[in-house]
Protein backbone atom coordinates (compact mmCIF):
# COMPACT_ATOMS: atom_id res chain seq x y z
CA UNK A 1 0.00 0.00 0.00
CA UNK A 2 1.26 2.95 -1.25
CA UNK A 3 2.49 5.89 2.02
CA UNK A 4 4.04 9.41 2.43
CA UNK A 5 6.79 7.72 4.58
CA UNK A 6 9.25 8.73 2.25
CA UNK A 7 8.62 12.48 2.20
CA UNK A 8 8.49 12.64 5.85
CA UNK A 9 11.25 10.94 6.38
CA UNK A 10 13.03 13.49 4.07
CA UNK A 11 11.64 15.98 5.25
CA UNK A 12 12.73 15.27 8.88
CA UNK A 13 16.45 15.03 7.56
CA UNK A 14 16.49 11.07 8.77
CA UNK A 15 18.10 8.70 6.31
CA UNK A 16 16.44 5.12 6.20
CA UNK A 17 18.86 4.22 8.60
CA UNK A 18 18.41 6.58 11.40
CA UNK A 19 14.52 6.13 11.21
CA UNK A 20 15.27 2.67 11.32
CA UNK A 21 17.00 2.50 14.64
CA UNK A 22 14.25 5.39 15.74
CA UNK A 23 11.68 2.84 15.03
CA UNK A 24 13.64 -0.19 16.13
CA UNK A 25 13.61 -2.14 12.37
CA UNK A 26 16.02 -2.66 10.19
CA UNK A 27 17.11 -0.22 7.40
CA UNK A 28 15.17 -2.82 4.89
CA UNK A 29 12.08 -3.03 6.65
CA UNK A 30 12.25 0.76 6.01
CA UNK A 31 12.80 0.83 2.27
CA UNK A 32 10.19 -1.87 2.05
CA UNK A 33 7.59 0.40 3.90
CA UNK A 34 8.43 2.94 2.00
CA UNK A 35 8.15 1.35 -1.76
CA UNK A 36 4.52 -0.15 -0.30
CA UNK A 37 5.75 -3.91 -0.33
CA UNK A 38 5.88 -4.56 3.55
CA UNK A 39 2.56 -3.34 5.55
CA UNK A 40 3.06 -2.90 9.51
CA UNK A 41 1.63 -3.26 12.40
CA UNK A 42 -0.26 -0.61 13.84
CA UNK A 43 2.34 0.17 16.67
CA UNK A 44 5.08 0.56 13.81
CA UNK A 45 3.27 2.69 12.48
CA UNK A 46 2.81 5.19 15.25
CA UNK A 47 6.28 4.71 16.09
CA UNK A 48 7.33 5.97 12.40
CA UNK A 49 4.67 8.56 13.19
CA UNK A 50 6.37 9.60 16.45
CA UNK A 51 9.94 9.76 14.61
CA UNK A 52 9.53 12.14 11.78
CA UNK A 53 6.20 14.38 13.77
CA UNK A 54 3.59 14.01 11.85
CA UNK A 55 0.03 11.87 12.30
CA UNK A 56 -1.33 8.63 11.09
CA UNK A 57 -3.16 10.23 8.59
CA UNK A 58 -0.55 12.16 6.92
CA UNK A 59 1.30 9.26 6.38
CA UNK A 60 -0.67 6.68 5.87
CA UNK A 61 -3.99 7.39 5.18
CA UNK A 62 -5.29 6.52 1.27
CA UNK A 63 -8.46 7.61 -0.30
CA UNK A 64 -10.36 4.19 -0.78
CA UNK A 65 -11.34 5.35 -5.04
CA UNK A 66 -7.08 5.13 -5.12
CA UNK A 67 -6.94 2.24 -3.03
CA UNK A 68 -9.34 0.42 -5.62
CA UNK A 69 -7.75 1.60 -8.23
CA UNK A 70 -4.67 -0.12 -7.14
CA UNK A 71 -6.33 -3.54 -7.05
CA UNK A 72 -7.73 -3.10 -10.40
CA UNK A 73 -4.33 -1.94 -11.19
CA UNK B 1 26.46 -13.46 20.06
CA UNK B 2 23.87 -13.40 18.42
CA UNK B 3 21.27 -10.62 18.96
CA UNK B 4 18.11 -10.96 19.39
CA UNK B 5 15.47 -10.29 16.62
CA UNK B 6 13.27 -7.17 17.54
CA UNK B 7 12.25 -5.98 13.71
CA UNK B 8 8.67 -7.16 13.34
CA UNK B 9 9.07 -8.03 9.41
CA UNK B 10 12.04 -10.00 10.31
CA UNK B 11 10.03 -12.31 13.24
CA UNK B 12 7.07 -12.82 10.99
CA UNK B 13 9.59 -14.04 8.30
CA UNK B 14 11.21 -16.27 10.97
CA UNK B 15 7.71 -17.51 11.95
CA UNK B 16 7.37 -18.70 8.78
CA UNK B 17 10.75 -20.30 8.26
CA UNK B 18 10.09 -22.44 11.33
CA UNK B 19 6.68 -22.89 10.18
CA UNK B 20 8.38 -24.30 6.46
CA UNK B 21 10.71 -26.72 8.72
CA UNK B 22 8.12 -28.20 11.22
CA UNK B 23 6.43 -28.99 7.83
CA UNK B 24 9.37 -30.86 6.28
CA UNK B 25 9.99 -32.64 10.00
CA UNK B 26 6.63 -33.67 9.93
CA UNK B 27 7.08 -35.27 6.48
CA UNK B 28 10.10 -36.98 7.30
CA UNK B 29 9.24 -38.76 10.78
CA UNK B 30 5.55 -39.50 8.72
CA UNK B 31 7.65 -41.26 6.31
CA UNK B 32 9.78 -42.93 8.53
CA UNK B 33 7.21 -44.52 11.03
CA UNK B 34 5.24 -45.08 7.89
CA UNK B 35 8.02 -47.30 6.33
CA UNK B 36 8.35 -48.79 9.62
CA UNK B 37 4.93 -49.83 9.75
CA UNK B 38 5.27 -51.18 6.19
CA UNK B 39 8.12 -53.21 6.70
CA UNK B 40 8.08 -54.81 10.35
CA UNK B 41 3.92 -54.08 11.10
CA UNK B 42 1.80 -51.52 13.09
CA UNK B 43 3.06 -52.92 16.37
CA UNK B 44 6.81 -52.12 15.32
CA UNK B 45 5.71 -48.38 14.74
CA UNK B 46 3.98 -47.99 17.48
CA UNK B 47 7.10 -49.01 19.75
CA UNK B 48 9.57 -46.67 18.30
CA UNK B 49 10.72 -43.71 20.10
CA UNK B 50 9.74 -41.54 17.38
CA UNK B 51 6.18 -42.38 17.00
CA UNK B 52 5.50 -41.01 20.62
CA UNK B 53 7.34 -37.64 19.64
CA UNK B 54 4.87 -37.53 16.68
CA UNK B 55 1.99 -38.20 19.17
CA UNK B 56 3.08 -35.73 21.57
CA UNK B 57 3.19 -33.09 18.50
CA UNK B 58 -0.04 -33.95 17.27
CA UNK B 59 -1.40 -33.58 20.82
CA UNK B 60 0.54 -30.02 20.84
CA UNK B 61 -1.11 -28.76 17.71
CA UNK B 62 -4.28 -30.27 18.09
CA UNK B 63 -4.70 -28.36 21.38
CA UNK B 64 -3.19 -24.76 20.34
CA UNK B 65 -5.57 -25.02 16.76
CA UNK B 66 -8.93 -25.18 19.56
CA UNK B 67 -8.39 -21.22 20.11
CA UNK B 68 -8.22 -20.38 16.72
CA UNK B 69 -11.26 -23.03 15.54
CA UNK B 70 -13.38 -21.52 18.26
CA UNK B 71 -12.28 -17.91 16.79
CA UNK B 72 -13.14 -18.78 13.63
CA UNK B 73 -16.21 -20.04 13.66
CA UNK B 74 -19.19 -18.85 11.91
CA UNK B 75 -20.85 -15.67 14.73
CA UNK B 76 -24.04 -16.27 12.67
CA UNK B 77 -24.07 -19.90 14.69
CA UNK B 78 -23.30 -18.26 18.10
CA UNK B 79 -23.13 -21.10 20.10
CA UNK B 80 -23.97 -21.06 23.30
CA UNK B 81 -21.97 -22.92 25.53
CA UNK B 82 -24.32 -25.29 27.24
CA UNK B 83 -23.86 -26.33 31.08
CA UNK B 84 -20.47 -28.11 31.76
CA UNK B 85 -22.12 -30.69 33.41
CA UNK B 86 -24.55 -31.61 30.72
CA UNK B 87 -21.63 -32.16 28.37
CA UNK B 88 -20.05 -34.14 30.98
CA UNK B 89 -22.86 -36.10 31.52
CA UNK B 90 -22.80 -37.20 28.34
CA UNK B 91 -19.28 -37.77 28.05
CA UNK B 92 -19.90 -40.30 31.28
CA UNK B 93 -22.42 -42.13 29.33
CA UNK B 94 -20.42 -42.77 26.55
CA UNK B 95 -17.24 -43.84 28.41
CA UNK B 96 -19.96 -46.32 30.36
CA UNK B 97 -21.34 -48.16 27.26
CA UNK B 98 -17.37 -48.04 26.13
CA UNK B 99 -16.58 -49.98 29.25
CA UNK B 100 -19.77 -51.88 29.64
CA UNK B 101 -18.71 -52.97 25.67
CA UNK B 102 -15.31 -54.07 26.72
CA UNK B 103 -16.37 -55.66 30.27
CA UNK B 104 -19.20 -57.89 27.71
CA UNK B 105 -16.06 -58.72 24.91
CA UNK B 106 -14.51 -62.11 25.98
CA UNK B 107 -11.06 -61.94 27.34
CA UNK B 108 -11.22 -58.58 29.22
CA UNK B 109 -11.54 -58.67 33.02
CA UNK B 110 -14.05 -55.53 35.34
CA UNK B 111 -10.67 -54.43 35.81
CA UNK B 112 -9.79 -54.18 32.41
CA UNK B 113 -13.14 -51.89 31.16
CA UNK B 114 -12.61 -49.81 34.29
CA UNK B 115 -9.50 -48.86 33.34
CA UNK B 116 -10.52 -48.09 29.60
CA UNK B 117 -13.27 -46.28 31.04
CA UNK B 118 -11.40 -43.85 33.03
CA UNK B 119 -8.57 -43.45 30.36
CA UNK B 120 -11.04 -42.41 27.75
CA UNK B 121 -12.75 -40.28 30.21
CA UNK B 122 -9.77 -38.33 31.16
CA UNK B 123 -8.86 -38.32 27.13
CA UNK B 124 -12.21 -36.49 26.74
CA UNK B 125 -12.64 -34.73 29.59
CA UNK B 126 -9.47 -32.37 28.68
CA UNK B 127 -10.23 -31.10 25.10
CA UNK B 128 -13.96 -30.79 26.04
CA UNK B 129 -12.86 -28.72 29.16
CA UNK B 130 -10.53 -26.41 26.90
CA UNK B 131 -13.57 -26.26 24.67
CA UNK B 132 -15.28 -25.10 27.10
CA UNK B 133 -13.23 -23.00 28.91
CA UNK B 134 -12.54 -21.35 25.16
CA UNK B 135 -16.50 -20.95 24.11
CA UNK B 136 -16.77 -19.45 27.47
CA UNK B 137 -14.22 -16.82 27.34
CA UNK B 138 -15.22 -15.36 23.78
CA UNK B 139 -18.58 -15.40 24.73
CA UNK B 140 -17.33 -13.02 27.73
CA UNK B 141 -15.19 -10.89 25.44
CA UNK B 142 -18.16 -10.17 23.31
CA UNK B 143 -20.78 -9.40 26.20
CA UNK B 144 -17.97 -6.86 26.70
CA UNK B 145 -17.88 -4.91 23.83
Amino acid sequence: MDNNVKVARIQANLTQQQLAEKTGVTRQTISLIEKGKYNPTLKLCLEICYAVNKTLDELFWVERESENDEKNY
Amino acid sequence: MMKKITDERLVLKNLKNIRLAFVVQSVGIIGILLHDALANGIASMTHQPLWLVFMITAIVLGYSQMSISIDHENPSKQIKPSSFYKGLSVILGINFVIGLLVYLSPESSLKDSIAIGIALFLCMLAPYSYIHYLRKKKLEDEEDE
